[in-house]
């Protein structure tokens, strides 16, 4: 009973951490450095939907609890996220000569210039989508599980991304010429592919995906000018833990640790769990180290496969 | 070429996950320092600093200290330092504390200190240690300030006291700190009243409502280890889940469903507005039903407005508050709501104090250096000399000549009066959740 609820939460974690670390993986395997400004470009995705839905309301009508001006918001917060990503690209990545590490220094600083210009605008107290907080679903609370509509939306739109994003890059033109890239980016150039505009293209999806998480980080949680960058950590542990550059190897990555950290709890309360023990057993590991432990898992998991769960042999 | 950078990018995550680790280290180490008496030991060499604290109220013996060039002969401002919340966790708090400090110093400027301005230089500690410590190095040892009021959480003030302040001879005068670990430190003054009379009240009033089982969850830091500490030697029942949890977390439902499974009907919070905010979220959409109880930081607008309608119904508070009947702190909320179109907190009216004691030490001292304002600081506010209510009567006492011993300032946020340890006196209020707002429902003393 304790199981199956953890294992919701952990499921619903780890969609956010999803979306999130696919657009890392992606925006690695091709411009080739780790984005730090990742985790505030989902804050920037979050409150462009936070002003959106303020702006358009609810529009009547309601998925999964979920008012239609949510859809609208989420959408203008995924483009928003995708314009920032792509001005900061032309405007700052782009034009710097630098190798990766003062690239990855660059973005810490882009980072903090997000996350400044949300607080100038927003204030540092958190805020909240102006959406009817939900009670947990009736049916499934005979079977120990407490989740929202809110929450079941969460996951159904994370898979829905992920799975359009998985058709786009096996099955689209956009998509080869994307893998083909990240495979080897000179080939591909002296082939014919315009490596720039896919450039962009990555950016942009990238992006765009880190505004949705953002977007349901704040309807999980609450706004803070914070949130992204708060999250980032453990972003960063799915998408190493997963093989970094590979998309697949993110997603499950990102399930791994969002899994980890929600089953902490359960360290402490063993005896429930497990069959032949005693009910009170339990190890003496808070839920306040899941953090913690979903590193030392990856290091360990990096121990044994250098390369991540899915990523090529180094 | 790829592999060095991937090789590297892990070097580099890896070292910033150690540095987060790390910090967690050193946040508890400062616990223990705060929190147990086990840190009193290694800090025997305090023993100097409570001489000082001796020699405060040796004031009034008034034997003149002549130093020269005390470098206040010109006509400037009189210029102090504040280190604040400006941003982080707290920043609600800050928001509050310059709010007051904006009346305050209106109030100081307008009769003056000796003639001349107060000004106060505000440095943002970003509710952390480290951002409290370098925000105070800054004022203290460039900017030279000798009196300091800082900071919000006790955490920060602590590491503020103990880094910066400790061996000199300036004076710091916390606005907001209500950590208990803050009275073992003579030489730090305080605005607010501990916050172990926040745990005593609690356990009194859970008892009160006939629970004999609780649950308590705190935010892994100073502020939160010592009240929920100080809650369990008080409580005399069962502690069915006592669990730290850190800030910043996007998701607590372990937390939640960890006190939902320890089957206490009482839950009780010691933590941040913003924490907290997230847990009845969780609470909500979880379903669970309990008690809330909580320490005065888990109230405030942030957790009304981010929380669903009804979610907190019932939930009690203890808050550290101002003699809201006296007169001076009905003029000062009136200017207020003036000022900013909403009642103040306390922890304005704290603050505004803090600003109001300092003007008071300045005018009273011989000189405007730390070690002048060591023998004044304490002295204004006690008792003995006549009780006065406003700056501007304090101020007239002093002008006239008076001394430290014939001014006892009440401030808005209560008699002050200074004890041994650096703390005042307190009054707090007994809150309660009803239809998603706070309403008084008594008061008690320490």
């Amino acid at each position: 009973m304790v199981l199956l609820d953890h294992i919701a939460s952990g499921l619903i974690f780890s969609s956010i951490i999803v979306l999130g670390s696919i657009g890392l993986s992606l925006v690695y395997s091709i411009a080739d450095f780790a984005n730090f400004a990742h985790g505030d470009t989902m804050t920037v995705g979050a409150y462009t939907s936070f002003v959106a839905f303020g702006a358009v309301g609810g529009l009547g009508g309601a998925v999964l609890g979920l008012p239609l001006g949510f859809f609208v918001a989420l959408l203008a917060g995924i483009v928003a996220a995708a314009v920032v990503a792509v001005v900061t690209e032309r405007i700052v990545y782009d034009g710097l000569d630098v190798d990766s590490i003062g690239m990855l220094i660059t973005s810490i600083g882009i980072a903090f210039v997000y996350r400044a210009v949300v607080q100038m605008w927003f204030g540092a107290d958190p805020v909240r989508y102006d959406i009817q907080a939900l009670r947990p679903i009736e049916w499934l609370l005979p079977y120990g599980v407490r989740v929202t509509e809110h929450d079941v939306a969460i996951v159904v739109s994370a898979a829905v991304l992920v799975t359009g994003l998985h058709v786009l890059l096996q099955y689209s033109d956009l998509g080869r010429k994307m893998r083909a890239m990240a495979d080897n980016p000179e080939l591909a150039r002296v082939s014919g592919i315009r490596t720039d505009r896919i450039k962009l293209w990555t950016w942009v999806i990238g992006a765009g995906l880190a505004g949705s998480g953002g977007v349901f980080l704040g309807l999980f949680n609450l706004l803070t000018p914070r949130m992204g960058f708060d999250l980032l950590l453990l972003i960063f542990a799915a998408v190493i833990l997963g093989g970094i550059g590979s998309v697949y190897g993110a997603m499950a990555g990102a399930l791994l640790i969002g899994m980890i950290h929600e089953l902490t709890p359960l360290l402490s309360q063993l005896g429930r769990v497990l069959p032949f023990v005693p009910e009170s057993f339990g190890l003496p590991i808070g839920n306040q180290y899941g953090a913690a432990i979903a590193f030392v898992i990856m290091v360990v998991v990096l121990l044994f496969r250098p390369q991540g769960i899915a990523g090529e042999a180094v | 070429m790829d592999d060095i950078d991937r090789r590297t990018l892990l070097k580099l995550t890896g070292g910033v996950g150690l540095a987060g680790l790390a910090g967690c280290v050193s946040t508890t180490d400062e616990d223990d320092g705060g929190g147990n008496d086990g840190g009193d030991g290694t800090d025997g060499s305090d023993g100097g600093d409570g001489g000082d604290g001796g020699d405060g109220t040796d004031g009034g013996d008034d034997t003149p200290t002549e130093t020269p060039g005390g470098g206040d002969g010109g006509s400037g401002p009189y210029e102090i330092g504040m280190v604040d919340s400006l941003t982080g966790s707290l920043s609600a708090f800050g928001e509050r504390n310059q709010r007051g400090v904006e009346l305050a110093l209106e109030t100081v400027n307008d009769v003056g200190v000796e003639g001349r301005d107060l000004d106060i230089v505000v440095e943002d500690s970003e509710s952390e240690s480290q951002g409290g410590v370098s925000a105070a190095q800054k004022l203290v040892n460039q900017d030279g300030v000798p009196f300091l009021i800082g900071s919000v959480g006790s955490g920060v003030s602590l590491a503020i006291y103990e880094s910066v302040v400790q061996e000199t001879d300036v004076v710091q005068l916390s606005q907001n700190s209500t950590g208990l670990g803050l009275t073992d430190f003579p030489g730090l003054l305080r605005m607010s009243p501990t916050g172990r009379t926040q745990s005593v009240a609690l356990s009194n009033i859970i008892a009160d409502d006939g629970y004999d089982t609780v649950a308590v969850t705190y935010v892994n830091n100073n502020y939160g280890q010592s009240l929920a500490d100080a809650f369990v030697e008080a409580w005399d029942g069962d502690v069915a889940y006592n669990q730290p949890h850190d800030q910043d977390q996007q998701s607590y439902s372990g937390v939640v469903s960890e006190m939902n499974s320890s089957e206490a009907d009482a839950w009780l919070f010691v933590t941040y507005q913003a924490e907290f905010a997230t847990i009845v979220n969780e609470i909500f959409s979880s379903g669970y039903e309990a008690q809330l109880y909580g320490a005065d930081s888990v109230s405030g607008s942030d957790v009304l407005e981010n929380t669903p309608e009804g979610s907190m119904d019932g939930m009690k508070i203890v808050v550290p508050s101002a003699p809201v009947e006296e007169d001076n702190y009905q003029q000062f909320a009136t200017r207020f709501e003036d000022a900013f179109d909403e009642s103040p907190t306390s922890w304005s009216a704290y603050a505004y104090d803090c600003v109001i004691t300092a003007a008071l030490s300045i005018q009273a001292a011989e000189e405007f250096t730390g070690a002048a304002l060591q023998e004044t600081v304490r002295d204004v506010t006690r008792p003995e000399g006549e009780q006065v209510d406003s700056y501007e009567a304090a101020h007239e006492i002093l002008a006239d000549g008076g001394g430290v011993d014939d001014v006892d300032y009440q401030g808005v946020s209560g008699p002050i009066d200074f004890d041994e340890n650096g703390d005042p006196v307190g009054f707090l209020q007994i809150q309660t959740v009803e239809d998603h707002e706070y309403v008084g429902t008594g008061f008690i003393e320490s």
